[in-house]
């Protein structure tokens, strides 16, 4: 039977696409790999294989007066940047798919754009504004900064619940009488809840990591945890450092699950 | 609808979208002019701000060897780890969409998404754990006694690139896994059906369609590669030719601020032209296949 | 020697048989239509000779070669599928070229062969267009002379006309047959149109759920269904069980008499066939809706016809279809003529009639 040459070639040239595909996952989740590995591990360094499990580090953090007090800079900045990036992102995504004008794909460029800027221009020039101000250092000016990155992925997911969202609704809704504002409190906000959450999920884990815009942003009475992540790697090396990456890497994931189950990934990314 | 429901519906989202331009004006149009200006300011010997203007630090920057050397290399280094990744996302989207089960699928999701969503810090921290003299992998190197002294890995331009490459890949392979996955799988069946075995149908129908896919990530990879900072800082060293970083010095250890504005407006430009030609590049593909 | 021959093939989708044992043989030139409902398995069967899909059993021979190992690159093999499946990045021009490329020809011969393939399709004008701005059935005609410029030994068509709307289908149908016709190429086609199959086809081979039902020319499996899924699938028809009757004494020379409880003929007396072969004590047969007759006037003989009562009437085009009950039962009658001065009403009475050899036996078929 001429059945069994072809079988070769053929599953060949998969195994080394799936060979190399299963590699290239296992790069993406290296870092994982090994911070999960020295959070757990008793000593200072990681060890592989990994032969004790302790939870030292971890009571580390939380013994760590630093540390406290930084989660709680970022606490108020989440309790501050979350609700507003939530309001103004919506707003903004239900204008812009319900508007109709020229330059309408401009505006929305302009609205997305804080993605594309380098975050060192930006940390810059909201450095050298906020000493003009002289807010620099202050939560408002952390707040205005995470306000400017978090806000478009906002933007993003309520669009994409927007676009899903019959426009017919909303009309029915105005032709029983009620006025746009009505609508839109009653009918279009309830759903389009997914993209909010969504939203707001992605504006809590990126304000809650980020550093770029932060380093400049900051004082000393105003650190937030990357920011003393950061200089901890810079200047000690202490390893509760890997306790406070696995939380980050925990929250990640919940939130993940959470942008799964309310929008579904593959939408808005 | 009448008229005047019409209107009053359009005023309504105008108000809704005027909060965010305002914020945007104010706190990203504002601070960006703001920093153009202070750009042309020419400082004295004491770094004090004077209130002449001129395009001396533009001058400085793409006349001294150094700076020149530093933007060469930056975009040298974003054109590498944008190649990188768009090689090697090839497998990993292909992976993605042919995932045989959901759960497998869902696995796959995890591991590109959950590092987008924790943050740079966290993810160059676990390549110093890596590559440190004392890090996970000259440990088992030693272990295995492939090596005696430990390797120096980091602090160079090569540990820069490969952490670039594992923290920027998601951010190529999810658009390429789009187009893959918008592809007519008919199209792949056609080329074969005419003669073409898989390796050609791949280069002559599959790869061309994925450009739009491949435009995207590679717009993102580079401007992320060519404006970041910290990952180069943590795993390179300060001594690092990368524009960013010298911009980072600029404004943390020497205090030169119009200096330091006049590399940051440089390396926007640097970027933007980038992006701006790969878009256009786009645009006349989208344009060639769809009208 | 058949051009295609389909030996014990087999095709299992883990507990799902897609197709079981399907035997067949295409001649050189023919027209073949693999026909059946969704799901019967004809385009895996299909996907089986292009190469994409492998049997779990049995084994696929072309030119007398078995290519069952062979990958579908190898078969060469002209495809035409459903959504065109035309290379929106090349241009007409490139698209028929592709096949032409692969194999390296020159410059001149892939010219010279996608200049012959156009005008076959009565495209010539349209090589540097792209395939987004050409219509559905310029997108098709394109399909088709891609697969026929690289010379194949059979063209495969994978329900090539579904996309199109009714009126652009009936022409492209014609001009499909045609351009086979002239290239003189085996061909088979994949449909669920049995319209579409009748019409162009040399032969037909009908699939039900996995198994190939009959294979046969449009003639014959139209009048001589095997079985009642064919019987069902191909044109309307009534389909009337009926027992051999106890006495055959009132039957002519030749004939059978069978009763069909279910059916009234006339009040309380059951519908009387009289068949033209001897089949099983009990069968079920089968009757065109056109080859019913209908008369005003009371018939002389008891068999092969009933007083019927109108329960519906509708035009289906140029035609008539009426629903009849006989007692609990219906058949359905089409008259391509007006027999009518006026159109009778629901509630109407008359007769109806048919010949003997017009009743057709079914095997109980699966």
């Amino acid at each position: 039977m001429a059945n069994n040459h072809r079988k070769k070639p053929l599953k060949w040239l998969d195994f080394c696409i799936w060979t190399v595909g299963i590699l290239v996952y296992l790069f993406l989740i290296l870092p994982v790999f090994v911070i999960g590995l020295s959070a757990f591990s008793p000593k200072a360094y990681p060890e592989f294989p990994p032969k004790e499990f302790s939870l030292t580090w971890f009571y580390a953090v939380f013994e760590n007066p630093q540390w406290m007090d930084s989660l709680t800079t970022s606490g108020i900045l989440l309790v501050i940047v979350t609700p507003l990036t939530v309001i103004l992102g919506t707003m903004a995504a239900y204008a812009l798919a319900r508007l109709q004008f020229r330059g309408k794909e401009a505006i929305q460029s302009f609205v997305l754009s804080p993605l594309m800027i380098p975050q060192i221009v930006l940390g810059i020039a909201l450095l050298y504004i906020f000493n003009m101000m002289g807010i620099n250092g202050s939560i408002t000016a952390l707040a205005i900064g995470h306000i400017i990155i978090c806000f478009p992925y906002v933007v993003r997911t309520v669009a994409v619940s927007v676009s899903n969202l019959d426009p017919r609704l909303e009309l029915a809704s105005m032709n029983l009488g009620a006025n746009p504002v009505q609508t839109f409190f009653n009918v279009t906000l309830p759903l389009i809840k997914p993209g909010i959450i969504a939203g707001a999920v992605f504006s809590t884990v990126t304000s809650f990591g980020e550093i770029s815009i932060s380093l400049f942003v900051s004082s000393p009475s105003t650190v937030t945890v990357p920011v003393r992540t950061f200089s901890y790697i810079e200047q000690t090396f202490d390893p509760s450092v890997n306790a406070i990456s696995v939380i980050f890497i925990a929250i990640s994931i919940i939130a993940l699950i959470i942008i799964e189950k309310t929008i579904g990934l593959s939408k808005v990314m | 609808m009448r008229k005047s429901s019409k209107k009053k519906n359009q005023l309504f989202h105008w108000l809704l979208l005027l909060p965010t331009l305002l914020f945007l004006g104010v706190f990203l149009v504002a601070p960006l002019i703001f920093l153009i200006v202070l750009s042309f300011r020419d400082v004295d010997s004491m770094l004090t701000v004077l209130s002449t203007y001129s395009f001396s630090h533009y001058i400085e920057v793409f006349s001294s060897k150094i700076y020149v050397k530093t933007i060469i290399s930056t975009i040298w280094m974003a054109l590498i780890t944008t190649l990188l990744c768009l090689v090697l996302a090839y497998p990993a989207a292909y992976l993605l969409v042919r995932a045989p089960n959901r759960k497998l699928r869902a696995l796959f999701y995890i591991m590109l998404v959950s590092p987008l969503l924790t943050s740079v810090v966290i993810r160059t921290f676990a390549w110093i754990v890596l590559l440190a003299q004392n890090g996970l992998i000259n440990e088992i190197l030693i272990k295995l006694n492939i090596i005696g002294e430990p390797l120096s890995l980091l602090w160079n331009m090569r540990a820069v690139i490969i952490a670039y490459v594992q923290v920027m890949l998601p951010f190529a392979v999810l658009p390429i896994a789009t187009s893959l996955s918008d592809l007519n799988p008919n199209l792949r069946n056609a080329s074969m059906s005419l003669g073409a075995g898989r390796i050609q149908s791949f280069f002559k129908v599959t790869l061309p369609l994925t450009i739009p896919g491949m435009i995207t990530g590679a717009i993102i990879v580079f401007s992320l590669a060519a404006g970041s900072y910290i990952t180069p800082l943590l795993v390179g060293g300060r001594m690092q030719p990368i524009l960013p970083l010298s911009i980072y010095q600029q404004v943390m250890q020497v205090f030169n601020l119009p200096l330091a504005a006049a590399m940051s407006i440089s390396l926007l430009v640097i970027v933007f032209i980038f992006v701006g030609i790969l878009g256009l590049v786009l645009k006349r593909w989208e344009t060639r296949m769809h009208g | 020697m058949s051009k295609i021959k389909i030996d014990q093939v087999s095709r299992h989708f883990d507990e799902n048989v897609a197709l079981a044992e399907v035997n067949l043989e295409v001649q050189e030139g023919e027209f073949f239509s693999l026909l059946g409902p969704s799901g019967c398995g004809k385009s895996t069967l299909l996907n089986i000779i292009a190469g994409f899909l492998e049997p779990t059993s049995g084994s696929v021979y072309i030119g007398g070669n078995d290519v069952t190992g062979l990958p579908a690159y190898r078969r060469n093999l002209g495809m035409v599928f459903q959504n065109y499946a035309l290379f929106p990045h090349l241009t007409v021009f490139e698209n028929v070229a592709y096949g032409l490329k692969i194999k390296k020809l020159s410059r001149n011969e892939i010219k010279e062969r996608v200049t012959e393939a156009l005008s076959l399709v009565q495209l010539s004008s349209f090589a540097e267009r792209r395939p987004h701005q050409l219509s559905g059935g310029q997108q098709q005609r394109v399909a088709i002379a891609r697969a026929i410029a690289i010379q194949p030994s059979v063209l495969l068509l994978d329900e090539p006309l579904s996309n199109l709307d009714a009126k652009l289908r009936k022409e492209m149908q014609f001009e499909l047959r045609n351009i086979q016709q002239r290239v003189g190429i085996t061909t088979i086609l994949v449909t669920h149109d049995q319209e579409e199959a009748l019409s162009l086809s040399d032969r037909i081979g009908i699939l039900g759920k996995g198994h190939l039902q009959q294979v046969g020319s449009p003639l014959e499996v139209y009048r001589r269904p095997a079985n009642r899924f064919v019987a069902e699938f191909i044109g309307q028809v009534n389909l009337i069980k009926a027992k051999k009757s106890v006495s055959q004494s009132e039957a002519p020379e030749g004939k059978v008499l069978y009763e069909a409880e279910e059916f009234e003929a006339a009040k309380n007396r059951p519908l009387q066939l009289e068949v033209e072969a001897e089949s099983d004590s009990e069968t079920l047969f089968m009757l065109r809706p056109e080859r019913i007759h209908i008369s005003f006037i009371p018939l002389e003989r008891t068999v092969n016809n009933a007083k019927v009562q109108l329960k519906e009437i509708s035009y289906i085009g140029n035609a008539l279809r009426l629903n009849v009950e006989l007692g609990s039962r219906e058949l359905t009658i089409h008259t391509p003529d007006p027999v009518f001065n006026e159109l009778p009403k629901p509630g109407d009475a008359f007769y109806i009639y048919w010949n003997s050899e017009d009743i057709i036996p079914l095997e109980a078929g699966e």
